[in-house]
């Protein structure tokens, strides 16, 4: 289990969306705080910010006002170089329409976060295949993922977030785009890298079905978190 | 399943194949058409024309001639390392004007001594011409076109210059040169001076041109001056320029090549570079989301803008590539149809060079605004693009 500190920190955040010469408020001073470990779903109706904070958190969009760090390291005093360095070894990203490059294999989308490691064309092709072990996908290695279930392209998507061993995973509506049963199958998924692999975790979501995995759910509506639910360690 | 940068290159450059097909073979047009201009360039030139070899022909003009007798004062005058003499015989292959064939009556001793560099005049072959009074040495090209052999007999028409036959010359092959690189004009052929003067019913001891190899170390600009300044006040005199600056001259007389090949290239490139851009703005626009996915996995912007770069400067390598190899291949056919008209047709080293030079601009003036715009690109709103 990943015992290393990576508490996630939001402190008084406020973040705006231009819109013509005004700005639309899209929350205001806004706190959290996210220990290593955790797995919580934030849901929310559309528009109330659930995605900007994975895009504050994973360091793609920067905060108007306030502070955020993750494991102690403030993300607004690295520079643009230095982010990317930092996002590409602790955050791994999962998206609701998976985003794998349509030409590359499954597994060539799996390897593609490696490229930038240390780590040889062996041991990256080794590392691919345990992952695709761990998804479960070993036997659609070759497949382009237009070849792919959607259901399947996610696990793609989920192991290229985890290829390159990150501490965090941010997931924007995983389920969005999948029947009930791969939505289920890809929670299942998550809540095992969780709980199994330590990996934390962030999901914004409007699936219900995610509070069945996740540790939290804040329910964020017109800027504020109005809703807490604390769910049992192992549901 | 090894994956590479390259993969992620030939990625991008296959996603829309006809369209990628396309610009490479629109890319190619330019640098044939480019390609094909510069070889005719080329051949107008001679690509065996030097800067530091010096020719003296008429100040009047180019049909004028000179007295034989310039010779000696030439040979005198310091920084002269060896000169020799040319005088065109404006012969004829048969009746017919368009059928005009190079042929230079020399004193091929000096003659050998001045151009020693650039043809290869073995002793074998001197030795035959000195046998031969008749004899001509063929260049390898000519003799080629003309399907001419050694011991061949040979007869071509002179309007210009009568001998006591009329205007018919009959020579003997006496030899085949070549010149010292496969892209030196041979195609001309030599004559004995000495017969010919003899042989000339008017017109004795004038030359068209003098040849003048300067002594090592010597300024060029400063012997043309003591050449032009040494004749000024004769009855002929004389305008002494590199071979470079007379061949130039001499093509002025029915175009400027030069300008013709730079206009056209100019354009033909102009346009490429507008629909090339202009494809690699959609293409780069079409991937936004792409590219937002590259950056979120850890790709840094500069890698971004690498990746397309290196993809246009491929399709620019590619089309390179297609046209100066269609050249090459169109070459060999065009030189034997206008064999009469250009002398020889080829793509020089230069030329090559050029448009690697000319394919590398363009990729980056191409690629410079859609790359910068990946560069840039902030990776919230390029990930909400569908």
């Amino acid at each position: 289990m990943d015992t290393i500190h990576t508490d996630i920190e939001l402190a008084s955040v406020s973040k705006s969306y231009p819109l013509g010469r005004s700005r639309v408020p899209i929350f205001e001073d806004l706190t959290l705080h996210i220990p290593t470990g955790d797995f919580l779903a934030i849901m929310g109706p559309s528009g109330s910010g659930k995605s900007t904070i994975l895009n504050l958190i994973g360091g793609i969009d920067q905060a108007d006002a306030g502070t955020i760090s993750i494991g102690g390291t403030a993300l607004g005093r690295m520079g643009e170089r230095a982010l990317t360095r930092w996002r590409a070894r602790n955050i791994g990203f999962v998206f609701q329409f998976y985003n794998l490059m349509p030409r590359l294999s499954a597994a060539e989308n799996v390897e593609l976060p490696l490229l930038l490691t240390p780590l040889s064309a062996r041991e990256r092709r080794e590392r691919v295949l345990t992952i695709l072990d761990i998804v479960g996908l070993s036997d659609r290695a070759r497949h382009l993922p237009s070849e792919l279930s959607g259901g399947q392209q996610q696990r793609i998507g989920i192991a290229r977030a985890v290829a390159s061993d990150p501490r965090i995973l941010l997931c924007d509506e995983p389920t969005g785009d999948l029947d009930r049963k791969s939505a289920n199958e890809i929670l299942d998924l998550l809540q095992m890298l969780n709980r199994e692999l330590g990996k934390t975790i962030v999901m914004v979501t409007h699936d219900d079905s995610a509070t069945r995995v996740a540790r939290r759910t804040l329910l964020l509506d017109k800027g504020r978190f109005v809703a807490r639910q604390e769910m049992p360690a192992c549901a | 399943m090894r994956l590479t940068p390259s993969m992620l290159l030939r990625q991008n450059l296959t996603r829309n194949l006809t369209r990628s097909v396309l610009m490479i073979l629109c890319i190619g047009t330019a640098f044939f058409l480019f390609g094909l201009l510069s070889s005719f360039r080329a051949g107008f030139e001679g690509s065996e024309a030097r800067a530091d070899r010096l020719v003296v022909s008429s100040k009047v003009g180019g049909n004028e001639t000179l007295p034989l007798a310039y010779l000696q004062d030439l040979k005198a005058m310091p920084g002269v390392a060896a000169v020799t003499h040319i005088t065109r015989l404006r012969a004829y292959r048969s009746a017919d004007p368009r059928d005009i064939l190079g042929a230079n009556a020399v004193d091929p001793e000096s003659y050998a001594r001045v151009y020693a560099d650039t043809y290869r005049f073995t002793p074998a072959l001197m030795q035959a011409l000195a046998d031969n009074r008749t004899g001509v040495l063929v260049g390898r090209s000519l003799a080629e076109r003309e399907g001419w052999k050694t011991g061949d007999r040979i007869s071509l028409t002179s309007f210009v210059h009568p001998n006591a036959q009329g205007m018919s010359w009959g020579f003997s092959v006496a030899g085949i040169f070549d010149g010292a690189e496969p892209t030196v004009d041979t195609n001309f052929l030599l004559l004995r001076s000495d017969y010919f003067n003899t042989a000339l019913v008017r017109g004795k001891d004038q030359v068209n041109l003098f040849g003048i190899l300067p002594a090592p170390g010597t300024d060029p600009d400063a012997l043309i001056q003591r050449i032009d300044q040494r004749f000024a006040n004769s009855s002929a005199q004389t305008r002494t320029q590199s071979e470079t600056a007379y061949m130039g001259a001499f093509l002025e007389q029915f175009a400027d090549i030069s300008t013709i090949v730079q206009l056209v290239s100019a354009v033909a490139f102009a346009t490429i570079l507008l629909i090339t851009a202009n494809t690699m703005i959609f293409a780069i626009r079409e991937r936004t989301r792409e590219i937002g996915v590259l950056k979120v996995l850890g790709f840094a912007g500069p890698a971004v803008m690498g990746l397309v770069l290196a993809e246009t400067l491929v399709l620019f390598l590619l089309g390179l590539a297609l046209g100066l190899g269609a050249t090459a291949a169109v070459l060999p056919l065009l030189g034997g149809a206008l064999s009469s008209i250009v002398p020889e047709l080829y793509l020089t080293p230069r030329a090559v060079a050029s448009a690697v030079v000319i394919a590398a601009v363009l990729a980056l003036l191409t690629a410079a605004g859609p790359a910068l715009k990946a560069l840039r690109l902030p990776v919230a709103s390029a990930l909400k693009q569908r």
